[in-house]
């Protein structure tokens, strides 16, 4: 049942977008001006490109992220099991976040959470 | 439990029971799917509007003024007639747009909000999927919907939306981390992640009380980084209307436009529900362990009414942070996380751990 | 034909559509969010065998990690806007010739192997035997390797910090 409750939540919010999409799309009334396709920014004539190049922050801490991404995905099977196992289950946890903290700390003491 | 008269599950078995009885098993599933699927639908589609109409009250209410009150008694009817307008509005995009991906982007970002919103219990028995990965789940469903808010902002063609999509998200995926960490103190102090186990081992005591100091500051925790997961103020720099227009759905017109508002509405929705369900007993009435007479009297209460309530009041803190937080900017939102949120919800998964071993909580 | 193959052969469709426009378009950020699709519909897959806490994994990490983490770094690119050039005759031969030897060798052994039959619905592997593995200490247990992976992760994010910094010096 899961699975295809998965699937019908998929179908029905693509149908949602879908249907309000096409009737928008047919039942307006339209009218055609090249200005109107005019990026509008800020209401100026827009300079130059618009793909540039980007501020190497964004990508840090994207992969900041990722790595923490994964420890947290180790941590749930964890947290789900911590009350059975007790004292050895806290002592894992305990390096585990040892060493995830030396981590930590190492990006910051090289900058790598500062925004720049 | 007293709570139990108000099962949905002999309901639903029974309607589930008759279909099967009338039709073949493949007809019958097939109708029992457009059946959810368009009791979602609806009430989706309710709880946006009415979202963005309480927002507008709220709003008034703080700043002192009436807010939408011409449209139907009390302006209720306000956002329908909002509604009505941005569907017959025409869709307009940008030239030398990428126009694959900006007619993609809206769908992703729906999409996403629908998939998490099966995952919530409303009430006893009243939920469509319940995974042994729940928040899990609801977690990862959630974490897609960054990729509808760049491809926008990419894909528009315009600098500002660009600007506003990459602030945003660097925003989300950072907050990100601290919406798990907080929620995983919690599955630490009950020990399952399944929704419907959570609620019913709220039974005797909501975990805000249970969990009493970690739980407390993961519930703290939770309510910032998802108000900010959700590009809610004062964490709305993706956008920041007086530097980037409207961020990352500047060059959307009409329906598609409201569709990125709408999706924002119901993430907000979606983030107080766990709050509601994780911190505060979900659908479960407050009880108070041996005061008897008080908990029957709670019981008569409907638990779908307790969790809309709850609910509620999740979702009215967050828009008070809205209307009076100023703005942060983008290095501070960065080190709020980064090196505030995230080193005290370490550190408080393991003060959880060590309460959980110590047996300190009720 | 039952709804399970019904939802196998739909994802599996998807799958297949999906990879060959990520590696035939000429766009780069389509090519991401086509992966985004592959990625997606892998979970599916997941779901459909009940390994709910690999599906899981497979969204966060690779739909809403890795694909974010290629939108940045294609952002930080200069040129996006610029389709991709189209390879010379030479590459493309050599190019079809690797391709073609690796779809050899995988239908191979696809056909070599004796495969388990799966039933449908399968029983569900739930979180709490995972967990279990993974904290125990006996002879099945996977608590050393949980161990090293954070040291695994402490590397990584070593590596990665000092790659980013470079690249900006």
């Amino acid at each position: 049942m899961s699975a295809e409750s998965l699937i019908l939540f998929f179908i029905v919010g693509a149908f949602l977008v879908g249907v309000a999409v096409l009737f928008s799309s047919y039942v307006p009334p339209k009218s055609s001006n090249p200005q109107k396709f005019e990026p509008y920014e800020c209401g100026i004539p827009t300079e130059g490109l618009t793909w540039l190049q980007f501020n190497v922050g964004y990508y840090m801490f994207s992969i900041i992220y990722l790595v923490f991404d994964v420890e947290t995905i180790f941590l749930f099977p964890w947290a789900e099991v911590m009350k059975e196992t007790g004292m050895r289950g806290f002592i894992e946890i305990v390096i585990f976040f040892f060493i995830l903290g030396v981590g930590l700390l190492y990006a910051w003491k090289k900058g790598a959470l500062k925004w720049e | 439990m007293g709570y139990s008269r108000y099962d949905f599950t002999p309901l639903l078995h029974s309607i589930d029971q008759w279909l099967y009885s009338v039709m073949s098993p493949a007809w019958a599933l097939i109708v029992e799917l457009t059946l959810i699927g368009l009791a979602f639908l609806i009430f989706y589609a309710l709880v946006g509007l009415f979202l963005v109409y309480a927002e507008r009250k709220v709003c008034g209410f703080i700043q002192n003024r009436v807010g939408p009150n011409r449209v139907g008694k009390y302006g209720i009817f306000q956002t329908i007639a909002d509604f009505i307008k941005l569907l017959m509005k025409e869709l307009i995009g940008t030239k030398d747009a990428d126009k694959l991906l900006y007619n993609i982007a809206p769908y992703i970002v729906i999409i996403c909000s629908f998939m998490a919103i099966g995952a919530i219990p409303f009430a006893q028995g009243l939920l469509a999927i319940d995974f042994d990965i729940g928040i899990l789940y609801i977690i990862s469903v959630s974490s897609l919907s960054v990729i509808g808010v760049l491809l926008a902002g990419w894909s528009s063609n315009s600098k500002y939306p660009l600007i506003g999509a990459m602030r945003s998200g660097a925003q989300i995926i950072s907050y990100e981390l601290s919406v798990g960490l907080s929620l995983l103190t919690i599955i630490v102090l009950a020990g399952t992640m399944q929704f419907s186990k959570i609620v019913m081992a709220q039974e005797n005591g909501w975990f805000i009380f249970k969990g009493h100091i970690p739980a407390i500051i993961a519930f703290i925790l939770y309510v910032i980084a998802s108000t900010a997961e959700t590009n809610r103020g004062p964490f709305d720099l993706a956008e920041a209307e007086s530097e980037l227009t409207a961020g990352y759905h500047t060059e959307y017109s009409g329906i598609k436009f409201a569709f990125f508002y709408l999706a924002e509405y119901m993430n907000m929705f979606i983030v107080a529900s766990i709050a509601a369900t994780v911190f505060l007993g979900g659908w479960m009435p407050l009880h108070i362990p041996a005061w008897n007479g008080f908990n029957v009297v709670m019981d008569y209460i409907p638990p779908v009414i307790w969790y809309f309530m709850k609910t509620a009041f999740v979702i009215y803190i967050i828009m008070l942070f809205k209307w009076t937080f100023p703005r942060l900017r983008i290095d501070h939102l960065l080190t709020l996380e980064w090196k505030y949120l995230l080193p005290i919800n370490l550190v408080n998964i393991l003060f959880m751990a060590l309460i959980v071993l110590l047996g300190w909580h009720f | 034909m039952t709804n399970y193959q019904f939802m196998f052969f739909l994802l599996s469709a998807i799958i297949i559509i999906f990879s060959i426009l990520t590696v035939t378009t000429r766009r780069i950020l389509r090519a991401a969010t086509f992966l985004l699709f592959v990625l997606v519909a892998t979970a599916g897959l997941y779901f459909m065998l009940r390994f709910n806490f690999l599906a899981a994994i497979q969204l966060t990490l690779y739909a809403g990690g890795i694909v974010v983490l290629i939108i940045f770094s294609v952002l930080l690119t200069s040129h996006i806007s610029q389709k991709l050039e189209k390879a010379s005759i030479s590459k493309r031969i050599l190019a079809a010739i690797a391709a073609i030897a690796g779809a050899v060798l995988c239908i191979i052994t696809i056909l070599a192997t004796e495969f388990p039959t799966v039933t449908p619905n399968p029983p569900e592997t739930d979180i709490h035997t995972i967990g279990q593995a993974l904290l125990s200490t006996d002879k099945f247990g996977y608590s050393l390797p949980f161990e090293v992976i954070s040291i695994l992760l402490l590397a990584a994010m070593i590596g990665s910090i000092i790659i980013a910094k470079k690249r900006k010096d």
